[in-house]
């Protein structure tokens, strides 16, 4: 078993850390305060190849494998310290993801492209004000007439949604028979169309630079071939694209846990108090020691599920364990960042506060920790 | 065992707690009647995978294939001669 990264992952590796050192860490306080996206930072990571990661270079991305993306991801949280950008691209992955694997290939010339190059902003409209986690509780409806299909409804806290060029919008066919698991069906919708409404950005906690919005779907006409995949099918394209996102937004946490680790070590070895290093205290070094461990057990659990996808296998259990473990990890550590710094830990100059505040979120989405041990609970046979 | 009783029966004891009042034979609505619903699904796939060494790629991940016990068990019988 070798657990080590050859010599080209290190070269990548190294290189994103610098980039996002270097270019994507500028006037970050105001930014986040003015919830505003960062449009030029957005183009940087894409001319670097970060929108387009697992999609194929035929198609202008990277062709990584999900590994690779992981490793990729991971230095990009660990260099860029704003989680709303590394969010969004990593929404714009997924995207690319749920096309490649389910896409025609008309639909993939027509948006690949676009979406590697960062030059289509894409969104994923799953969630309803009435059905998140619940998905048969969706109530957009999607009705066939001729050789169109027309839309209605509404999603909500979409990420990307607010800007978005591009959406994959899940809505439940009404002339189906089918029940369950197979009334729904994932839909491209551009914007422009007539019927398809971008709302403005909400206003949110953390993760302020992303763009959360809700989209609105009124006799919104789609053509007959922007179904993606076939009718019935989109719960099933849920279950794969959630592999990924769940193991991509992990990456980034272990990054993000990896900067704040040495954050306190930093000051945990400066600080003195006392006539010593405050690290030389108990209860500021046990908490150091258990950063670390859940970076090193995390990134173990979430490498395992990067060389499962790599094999072709599937990576619920795997994905849902690290979301779980590692998004939790995260907001604890920053929790005792902040203890850690005391008082310059609460204040906004040295932004811990807003990691802890952009980490409250990475328990939420993509599946609450509640739904994760559900998840896994579920896996085991319970 | 047959594969189609493989699956009944694994549908069987896992899938359906408190569906108790379903009866299951090869023609019974999986997805209609929510035996098969989200977890479900993502139970039963990779048991599929493991017991009958098979990958079910993106393309068969359709509600046809795992509309009923007959569905599943075509599915399976097609992977495994291919």
């Amino acid at each position: 078993m070798d657990f080590s990264l050859n010599e080209e992952q290190v070269i990548l590796k190294n290189s994103i850390i610098e980039f996002a050192t270097h270019e994507l860490n500028s006037d970050l306080i105001n930014r986040d305060q003015q919830g505003e996206f960062i449009w030029e930072n957005w183009k940087k990571c894409s001319d670097m190849g970060l929108s387009g990661l697992p999609i194929p270079k035929e198609y202008g991305g990277a062709g990584a494998e999900l590994s690779s993306a992981l490793i990729c991801i991971e230095a990009l949280g660990y260099g860029c310290k704003d989680s709303g950008l590394v969010h969004a691209l990593i929404t714009q992955t997924c995207c690319g993801v749920q096309l490649l694997l389910f896409g025609s290939d008309f639909q993939k010339q027509e948006h690949l492209f676009g979406i590697a190059s960062g030059k289509k902003i894409a969104a994923q409209a799953f969630t309803e004000p009435d059905a998140g986690s619940d998905v048969g509780s969706m109530n957009a409806k999607v009705e066939k007439v001729k050789d169109k299909y027309i839309l209605n409804g509404s999603k909500i806290f979409i990420s990307n949604g607010p800007i978005a060029d591009l959406a994959i919008v899940s809505a439940v066919m009404e002339e189906s028979q089918r029940k369950g698991y197979g009334k729904i069906s994932c839909f491209l919708v551009e914007k422009g169309t007539k019927g398809f409404f971008r709302e403005k950005p909400l206003e949110k906690m953390g993760l302020r630079t992303l763009q959360n919005g809700e989209l609105i779907f009124e006799e919104c006409e789609v053509p007959e071939d922007h179904l993606i995949g076939k009718e019935g099918q989109g719960l099933f394209m849920f279950h794969e694209v959630i592999e990924w996102e769940r193991a991509l937004m992990s990456a980034c946490h272990l990054g993000i846990m990896g900067r704040i680790l040495e954050a306190c070590i930093r000051y945990a070895k400066n600080r003195h108090q006392f006539g010593k290093p405050i690290g030389k205290f108990q209860s500021v070094s046990n908490k150091i020691a258990e950063m670390k461990v859940n970076i090193e057990l995390g990134r173990l659990m979430l490498y395992k599920a990067g060389w499962l996808k790599d094999q072709k296998k599937r990576a619920l259990l795997e994905t849902s364990i690290s979301k779980l473990f590692i998004s939790e990890s995260l907001k604890r550590a920053c929790l005792e960042a902040i203890q850690i710094h005391g008082a310059y830990g609460y204040m906004k100059e040295f932004e811990i506060e807003r990691e802890l505040r952009d980490s409250i979120a990475s328990t939420i989405y993509s599946g609450t920790s509640e739904i994760q041990k559900n998840i896994i609970s579920g896996l085991v046979g319970l | 065992m047959t594969i189609k009783n493989v699956i009944k029966q694994f549908i069987h004891t896992e899938l359906l707690y408190e569906k108790e009042n379903i009866r299951l034979d090869d023609t019974t609505q999986l997805l209609d009647t929510g035996i098969l619903d989200s977890l479900g699904i993502m139970t039963l796939l990779p048991f599929l995978e493991q017991t009958f060494f098979i990958r079910v790629s993106e393309g068969e991940l359709i509600p046809e294939n795992f509309e009923s016990v007959n569905a599943i068990s075509l599915l399976v019988e097609k992977k495994t001669k291919s």
